[in-house]
C-alpha cells in the first residue's frame, strides 16, 4: 500500500515539476500658481483623435492595496489607486516630479519662514455632497502626525507644531523649525471629510472619481464623479484588476481582459508587445533604486576606499542589462532624474578592475577579504547576490550570500544593523536625506553631509535647497556610502487604443482621470 | 532469468546513470566556471556555449551539472538522514511496549499528516539555508513514513513462527533484530527509500523554486526553472533543460523502485 502510494505521489510531483517547465508560455519645488484643475498626463495628452468620453479602462496591476487608508498602512496599491484619482492634496506631484496647486490656490510662507497660509480653492465638494473646510485640511493633516498613523511622511511632517483655521477657506500652519519640503510633503496628505468614518473600506474624498466597488483579491472599480470642481475625468469608469503573477498580467493584456498593465516587471515578455501594432510600450523613469548598502560603521565598510574598491568591481551596466535587457538607467548615486537635484555621477567611482585592486591594497586589503550578504529572497535580489559574487571574485573578495526573509530583513538589518553589507530596493523620490541620518541602518556619519542635508531642509529659497542636495550627493558619491546599481525602469504597457495615462509611476501613484480610449 | 524480468530496473538505471554521470563529470571537468558571466545575456544554444546561457550570462550546460550534484546530493543525503532516523525509531517502535507503540503510532500519524514540504520549510526557515540544511529538513520530514512502514514491518515479521522459535531457542533481542528482522525487512525498505528519493530529489526544486533552497550562486535545477520563468518566451531551453532532467532523475528513480520490487519480491516475479 504504502509503496503504491508512494509511488503515484512522486509520479504526480514528476508531472506538476515536468508541466512547469514545459509549459511556461501558458502562465506565460516649489509652488507653482498655476490654477488650473488637474490635467491629463502624458503621453498623448494632447488628444488628436476621438476618445469615448463614457469608456471604462481596465487597468492591470500586481499591487492590490491592503486597506483603503494610506494613513493605515494601505500599501503601494492604495496610492497607485486613489492618490490623485479619488483623494486629492492640497498640491499635487506630476508625473515629472514637480509640485503643483490642487486644493490651494497658493499659499504665503510668514517673515520667519515657519507658518505658512494656505488658500482653499473654492466649490471643491467631498464624494459625499459636503463642502470642504478647513476644519476638513486641519483634520486631515492631524491624522497624517496623529499616534495612529503609519503614513511614510509622518516624520517628515513632525515639524508641524500648530494648524489654525481663520476661516472657512483659510489654514494657517506654523512649523517648529523650518522646512523647504514641507509644501512639497503635503501633496502626499489627502484631505479627507473629517466627519468620514470606516475610511479603511470606504472614502470620501474630492477626486475626480467615487469608490465603486472593491473585490477584495480582483478588483477595485472607480467611478466618474459628477461634481468634481475640475475638469471631469476622460472615462466613465476605471476598473484596476489585481494580479499576483506576472505572467498572468501580461496574458491578461494579450487578450484584452485589461488595457494597461500600470508596471511592467519582466523585460523578456516585453517582446510580445514592441513589435505589436495593437501596444504601446513607454520606458520612463522610476524613483526605485536597487542598492547594495555597506555598513558603514564596522570593518572593511567604514573604509570609503574599500567601499569604492567594491563600487569599481562591480559592473553595473552589465548587471543592468542582465535583469532589465537595455532598459533602466545608471545614476551613480541616490538620486533619480525627477528629483530637482539630480545630476549624473556615473564617473565618480567607474567600474574599472585595476582601479579596485590598486584601491583595495591601498586601503590594506590586497589580499582580498571575505563578507555577508543579506540577501532579501525575493527577485531581483539573488539573482543581483550571483552577479556580485561572481565579479567580487575577480578582485579577491569573497562573497557569502545570506538569503533572508523580508521580515529577517527588517528585524535584522533595519532594526538591529546586524549585518555587513545587504541589497534593498529604495522607492522613495527625494530621499537622498537619509544619508543625513547617521541612525539609519547603513549607518553613513558624515558631520558635513548631516550639515548640509540639515541646512537645506531649512533653506530660503528652493535653489538654495537644491544646490545644497546636490553637494550631498556628490559628497556620498565621492564616499560610495553605498553602491547605488541601478535605477529600475517604469515600462507601461498599454493597448494603442489608449492615451493619456502616466509614463514615470512616481511613487507608484497612477493618474487615471487623463486616460482616454477610442472611440 | 533475473535480467530479463527486470527491464525497468535496467531502463532507470540508464536514466539515472545519465544523470550520475553529468554530477560526476562536472567534480573533474566544466565547460565553463559556474560563475562566469562573460557568456553575453541569453545566448543561442550553439558554439561556444552548447546549450546557451542564463540571464546572466552563465553557460547553461555548466549549470545544469552542477544542478546534477546538487540534486543528487540532496537526494542521497535526505534519504540517508530519513532512513537513519526512520528506520532506528521504527524499529524501536516495533519492540516496545503496546501503549508506547501506539503513542508513537499517532506521532508518525500526525507527522505524516503535514507536508514533506511544509516541515522541510519550517527547518529551513529556522537554519540558514544550504545543501545539508535542506538535505536535512527533508531527511526529517521524510523519516516519519519511513519510520511508519519500519514500524509495520517490523511487527508482521515478530509475528510469525520462527521469531518465536528462536527466542525459545535462547537468541537474544538484538540477534534476533540483526540476524532475523532486518534480513526480512531490507528489500521492502530498499524500494520505499528508493521512491523517497525521487521525492525528495522533486522537494529539493520545489525548496529551491520557492527560494528556500540551496543559496545562490548555488545552481539547484528548481532555481534554474524559478529564474528562466520571466525568459521562457525568448529562451525557452533555460526552462526546459532543468525540467527535462528533472524528470528524468524522477522516473528513473522511480522505475529503479519498481525494478527492485520485481527483483525483491518472488510473488510478483511469478505472477509476470
Amino acid at each position: 500500500m504504502n509503496r503504491t502510494s508512494s509511488s503515484r505521489r512522486s509520479l504526480i510531483g514528476a508531472a506538476v515539476v515536468a508541466a512547469l517547465a514545459l509549459a511556461p508560455a501558458l502562465t506565460a519645488c516649489g509652488a507653482g500658481t498655476d490654477t488650473s484643475p488637474p490635467a491629463a498626463a502624458s503621453p498623448g495628452a494632447s488628444s488628436t483623435g476621438a476618445y469615448d468620453p463614457n469608456a471604462t479602462i481596465e487597468i492591470g496591476s500586481l499591487y492590490e492595496p491592503q486597506n483603503l487608508d494610506n494613513t493605515g498602512g494601505g500599501g503601494q496599491g492604495v496610492t497607485e489607486a486613489f492618490n490623485g484619482n479619488v483623494y486629492e492634496g492640497l498640491f499635487k506631484l506630476t508625473d515629472d516630479g514637480k509640485v503643483e496647486n490642487l486644493l490651494a490656490t497658493g499659499y504665503k510662507v510668514g517673515a520667519d519662514g515657519l507658518s505658512y497660509t494656505f488658500t482653499l480653492r473654492d466649490g471643491v465638494k467631498f464624494h459625499s455632497g459636503k463642502a470642504l473646510t478647513s476644519a476638513d485640511v486641519k483634520s486631515s493633516l492631524e491624522k497624517v502626525i496623529g499616534p495612529a498613523s503609519q503614513s511614510a511622511r509622518k516624520d517628515s511632517l513632525s515639524v508641524i507644531k500648530s494648524i489654525e483655521t481663520p476661516d472657512d477657506s483659510t489654514v494657517t500652519v506654523r512649523l517648529s523649525a523650518k522646512s523647504i519640503s514641507f509644501v512639497y510633503n503635503l501633496s502626499y496628505v489627502w484631505i479627507v471629510n473629517a466627519a468620514a468614518k470606516d475610511l479603511a473600506t470606504s472614502e470620501d474624498g474630492t477626486g475626480p472619481y467615487r469608490l465603486g466597488t472593491w473585490k477584495r483579491g480582483s478588483t477595485l472599480s472607480l467611478s466618474r464623479f459628477d461634481g468634481h470642481w475640475g475638469t471631469p475625468a476622460t472615462n466613465k469608469e476605471v476598473v484596476f484588476h489585481y494580479f499576483t503573477d506576472a505572467s498572468a498580467l501580461d496574458n491578461a493584456l494579450l487578450t484584452n481582459a485589461v488595457d494597461v498593465v500600470t508596471s511592467q516587471q519582466s523585460p523578456d515578455a516585453l517582446a510580445q508587445f514592441t513589435d505589436n501594432a495593437d501596444y504601446k510600450v513607454s520606458d520612463g523613469h522610476s524613483t526605485t533604486k536597487l542598492l547594495l548598502a555597506f555598513n558603514d560603521r564596522k570593518a572593511p565598510f567604514d573604509k570609503p576606499l574599500v567601499r569604492k574598491a567594491i563600487t569599481s568591481a562591480i559592473d553595473n551596466r552589465k548587471l543592468l542589462d542582465s535583469i532589465w535587457n537595455g532598459h533602466g538607467s545608471l545614476i551613480g548615486s541616490m538620486v533619480p532624474p525627477t528629483d530637482p537635484w539630480y545630476e549624473d555621477l556615473t564617473k565618480i567611482n567607474p567600474y574599472d578592475v585595476n582601479l579596485a585592486k590598486k584601491e583595495l591594497a591601498d586601503a590594506g586589503f590586497g589580499g582580498g577579504f571575505t563578507f555577508t550578504l543579506d540577501t532579501p529572497n525575493y527577485d531581483p535580489h539573488p539573482t543581483a547576490a550571483a552577479f556580485i559574487k561572481s565579479e567580487l571574485a575577480k578582485v579577491g573578495v569573497t562573497v557569502n550570500i545570506n538569503v533572508i526573509t523580508a521580515d529577517e530583513w527588517y528585524t535584522k538589518v533595519y532594526k538591529n544593523h546586524d549585518f555587513a553589507a545587504t541589497l534593498q530596493e529604495h522607492v522613495n523620490d527625494r530621499d537622498v536625506v537619509w544619508y543625513g541620518d547617521p541612525g539609519f541602518y547603513w549607518g553613513y556619519d558624515d558631520e558635513q553631509v548631516i550639515d548640509w542635508v540639515k541646512q537645506a531642509e531649512q533653506a530660503d529659497s528652493t535653489d538654495a535647497q537644491t544646490a545644497l542636495l546636490k553637494q550631498v550627493n556628490r559628497q556620498i558619491a565621492e564616499d560610495a556610502a553605498s553602491d547605488w546599481l541601478y535605477l529600475y525602469p517604469q515600462i507601461v504597457v498599454a493597448s494603442a487604443d489608449l492615451q493619456g495615462y502616466p509614463i514615470n509611476g512616481l511613487n507608484s501613484q497612477f493618474y487615471a482621470y487623463g486616460i482616454k480610449k477610442s472611440a | 532469468m533475473r535480467t530479463r524480468r527486470s527491464a525497468t530496473l535496467v531502463f532507470g538505471c540508464a536514466l539515472v546513470a545519465v544523470i550520475v554521470i553529468l554530477a560526476v563529470a562536472s567534480l573533474v571537468w566544466l565547460p565553463y566556471d559556474p560563475a562566469d558571466t562573460s557568456g553575453g545575456r541569453l545566448a543561442s544554444p550553439g558554439l561556444p556555449h552548447l546549450l546557451g546561457t542564463d540571464k546572466l550570462g552563465r553557460d547553461l550546460l555548466t549549470r545544469l551539472m552542477v544542478g546534477a550534484r546538487v540534486a543528487l546530493a540532496v537526494g542521497i543525503g535526505s534519504v540517508l538522514v530519513g532512513a537513519a532516523l526512520g528506520v532506528t525509531s521504527g524499529l524501536a517502535a516495533g519492540f516496545t511496549t503496546r501503549w508506547l507503540d501506539d503513542t508513537v503510532a499517532a506521532l508518525l500519524d500526525i507527522l505524516i499528516a503535514f507536508p514533506t514540504l511544509l516541515v522541510a520549510m519550517l527547518v529551513v526557515a529556522v537554519r540558514a539555508a544550504s545543501i545539508g540544511t535542506v538535505a536535512l529538513a527533508i531527511g526529517l520530514a521524510m523519516s516519519a513514513v519511513v519510520a511508519r512502514l519500519t514500524r509495520v514491518l517490523v511487527k508482521r515479521v515478530l509475528a510469525l513462527d520462527f521469531i518465536t522459535a528462536a527466542r525459545t531457542a535462547g537468541t537474544s533481542w538484538p540477534r534476533v533484530v540483526i540476524g532475523h528482522v532486518l534480513p526480512n525487512i531490507w528489500p521492502t525498505l530498499l524500494v520505499n527509500l528508493a521512491l523517497q528519493l525521487g521525492l525528495a530529489v522533486l522537494a529539493e526544486a520545489s525548496l529551491s523554486y520557492l527560494g528556500l533552497g540551496p543559496p545562490p550562486p548555488a545552481a539547484s535545477w528548481g532555481r534554474m526553472l524559478q529564474e528562466a520563468q520571466a525568459t521562457a518566451l525568448t529562451a525557452p531551453l533555460g526552462a526546459i533543460a532543468p525540467g527535462v532532467l528533472l524528470v528524468v532523475l524522477v522516473v528513473g528513480v522511480n522505475l529503479v523502485a519498481d525494478g527492485l520490487r520485481d527483483v525483491a519480491d518472488p510473488t510478483r516475479r511469478r505472477i509476470r
